[in-house]
């Protein structure tokens, strides 16, 4: 297995992290499903499941769970912290140098999970599932997914069929080191860029929800679109952030040329009556801002190179020898 | 003034306090800061070191000064020598009340603490009610005085700032300026104060999944000063809820605030510009007589600046995102 500065005295091969919120039908079934699809494959595996806050009777289940079968752990949060949140509390305490996630729901089928490993095994750092035949609504899911992974694949350029799907498989030391966090976990393909990741995609089956109801909206657009921005932003900055800024300004500044241009011209022409006041007021505001934004780079570019990108400590690298 | 505050002495400065304070518990430690105004507080540690020992002997009171009380100081420094359960926090220089009490957290022993205003707020039998409520497994306990004996202006005041905090943090509380609080000795480990933080203490609590419990009180029979202050503090107070609005909801994700604000403002002056290219170019009319103008082109590059800051704090976010921690485990089955 071609492992990335392996660290040699894990006791388990394979962690499987599993954000649970209100999913007290399904964890029962999840769990044989899981153990019917990992076992035969005679690795050392733990599932922990990461109770996010249920109100229900999740982590009683879970409990009982954890008493018939020593593979599990379970963490419970003390609040509904978020599936990124979630899924970061299972990856810092997974042990092994691989780790899956995957929904809660049973709309994962963890029979695919062989196909992740073995593609991991193959080189790739991350391995993400892509639901082949979806089973949602088409108006209220499909639609606005299949738009938001076009947009993100634009935007990023990293062209990846389905964002939204759970189930993938990581290897640790990208996925730890990247620290998710807020609602980071759609953008895991963008953002592992930044660490260099090798990224590959494998069909994987999807089945219609059977229990409980699905916790996301269509409402989310908007902070969708300010994030992918961020994470634009994010990935673009890793370099130099003065670049972006001083391009923005270099816009503006053409900008106010352009009106000074514009304005000369029709007050020496005077074929149009103008007055002068505003049009000179438009050129300084546009000035002023050319500067401000210059100024806003320089402070970006310390934020970015005094607040410890850390840069190395993510960059993923192979050594032989 | 400024001669005395900087020779004030700091008590327990050697890091590994921190570890003894763990090892030496007792059951209970009371913290008092001290940061503006302060009545009799001999007084007040007698009435409730009585009130408390019904309950406990094992407890702790910490006065925790900050860098201005020089001959409050030596009082109780007096106080201590009668009573070896006292502690004495004090700060070289002026720092406040959020950084007494975390500093104070810090140095308790107890497994339960507690917080009391320097001055009159609450009767101190109304300490039991406290105990067993913060005891029945509550991780924060904050005592509501009602009904309010203090005159109309302060009720007033009160009702106002309650109100408005409510707003602010989502989290409807009836006396958040009660400095009368009980928690256990996790949740100080777990909460983060700063700056004007302490004020709001319930709220940051609730928000980060604590269970909460408020427990109605009797208000101080002495507690009766009007208190009208200058209109600093009123806008300072407005100032802090800003900030808490912000950090509860956007901290994590200051794009979605700024890049919502700031592309509302764009588009406002992507549509004048519009309208007035429209103008110009199809109807011919002259433009460059309009102010209009100068607003459109001014309201496009403030909603510009504005995403850009908001960028800024997302770079900040990012690059912080190893020392943040957005979980608090519960509990964890091996």
């Amino acid at each position: 297995m071609g492992n990335i500065g392996s660290s040699g005295d894990n006791q388990v091969d394979l962690s499987i992290v599993i954000p649970v919120y209100n999913e007290e039908e399904s964890v029962c079934a999840l769990h044989s499903a899981i153990l019917s699809a990992v076992v035969p494959l005679s690795l050392r595996f733990e599932i922990i499941f990461v109770d996010d806050g249920s109100s229900d009777s999740t982590y009683d289940r879970l409990k009982q769970i954890k008493h018939s079968d020593p593979h599990i752990k379970v963490i419970r949060l003390r609040r509904n912290a978020g599936q990124t949140p979630a899924m970061r509390a299972g990856f810092d305490a997974a042990r092994a140098p691989i780790i899956i996630s995957m929904d809660g729901d049973l709309q994962n089928d963890p029979r695919d999970i062989p196909k992740l490993l073995a593609k991991i095994d193959e080189g790739y750092d991350l391995v993400c599932g892509w639901r082949v035949n979806r089973q949602d609504k088409l108006i209220s899911r499909k639609i606005p997914s299949r738009i938001a992974n076009r947009l993100i694949a634009q935007v990023t350029g990293v062209y990846i069929r389905d964002n939204g799907c759970s189930l993938k498989a990581y290897r640790a030391e990208m996925i730890k080191q990247l620290k998710l966090y807020s609602d980071m976990h759609r953008f895991i393909p963008a953002v592992s860029t930044l660490a260099g990741a090798r990224i590959a995609e494998v069909a994987v089956s999807h089945h219609a929800r059977q229990f409980g109801k699905s916790k996301y909206g269509i409402s989310r657009t908007i902070k969708v679109i300010f994030d992918l921005m961020a994470i634009k932003m994010l990935i673009g900055f890793s370099s130099r952030p003065i670049v972006y800024f001083s391009l923005a300004s270099l816009l503006v500044w053409a900008l106010a040329l352009l009106n000074i241009g514009i304005f000369s011209y029709e007050y020496l022409s005077k074929d149009v009556q103008s007055g002068f006041m505003i049009p000179a007021g438009v050129v300084l505001v546009l000035i002023g801002s050319a500067c401000f934004t210059l100024l806003l780079g320089l402070i970006a570019e310390s934020v970015a190179s005094m607040g410890g990108f850390k840069q190395r400590d993510i960059l993923l690298y192979r050594w032989e020898e | 003034m400024l001669a005395e505050s900087i020779a004030a002495p700091v008590i327990e400065a050697e890091p590994c306090a921190d570890w003894a304070a763990r090892m030496r518990r007792v059951e209970l430690s009371i913290i008092v800061p001290v940061a503006e105004r302060h009545d009799d507080l001999e007084g007040i540690y007698r009435d409730f070191s009585q009130a408390i020992e019904e309950h406990t002997r094992s407890f702790e009171f910490i006065f925790a000064l900050d860098g201005k009380f020089r001959r409050l100081y030596g009082d109780l420094k007096r106080l201590k020598e009668e009573d070896d359960r006292i502690r004495i926090l004090s700060f070289n220089s002026i720092f406040g009340e959020s950084a007494l009490l975390s500093v104070a957290f810090r140095k308790a022993r107890g497994s339960y603490l507690f917080t009391l205003p320097a001055y009159r707020q609450v009767e101190p039998y109304e300490f039991s009610q406290l105990y067993e409520a913060l005891k029945g497994g509550a991780d924060l306990v904050v005592a509501a005085r009602h009904p309010r004996r203090d005159p109309l202006p302060n009720r007033i005041q009160a009702a106002v700032f309650n109100r408005v905090a409510a707003g602010a943090t989502g989290v409807r509380f009836h006396d958040i300026a009660c400095g009368v609080r009980g928690l256990s000795h996790r949740t100080a480990e777990e909460i983060n104060l700063y700056g004007d933080m302490h004020r709001f203490l319930p709220a940051l609590a609730v928000r980060q999944g604590l269970r909460v419990r408020e427990v109605t009180v009797n208000q101080d029979g002495r507690d009766t000063g009007c208190r009208v202050y200058g209109i600093g503090i009123y806008v300072r107070r407005l100032l802090d809820l800003l900030t808490l609005f912000f950090l509860l909801k956007f901290t994590r994700k200051p794009l979605r605030f700024f890049g919502f604000a700031g592309s509302a403002i764009l588009a406002a002056g992507a549509a004048i510009s519009l309208y007035l290219g429209v103008i110009r170019l199809i109807f011919g009319e002259p433009i460059s007589n309009r102010p209009l103008l100068l607003l459109g082109v001014l309201l496009i590059t403030i909603g510009l600046q504005i995403v850009f800051l908001g960028l800024i704090g997302e770079l900040i976010t990012f690059t912080h995102a190893r020392d943040m921690n957005d979980y608090h485990i519960d509990e964890i089955l091996e």
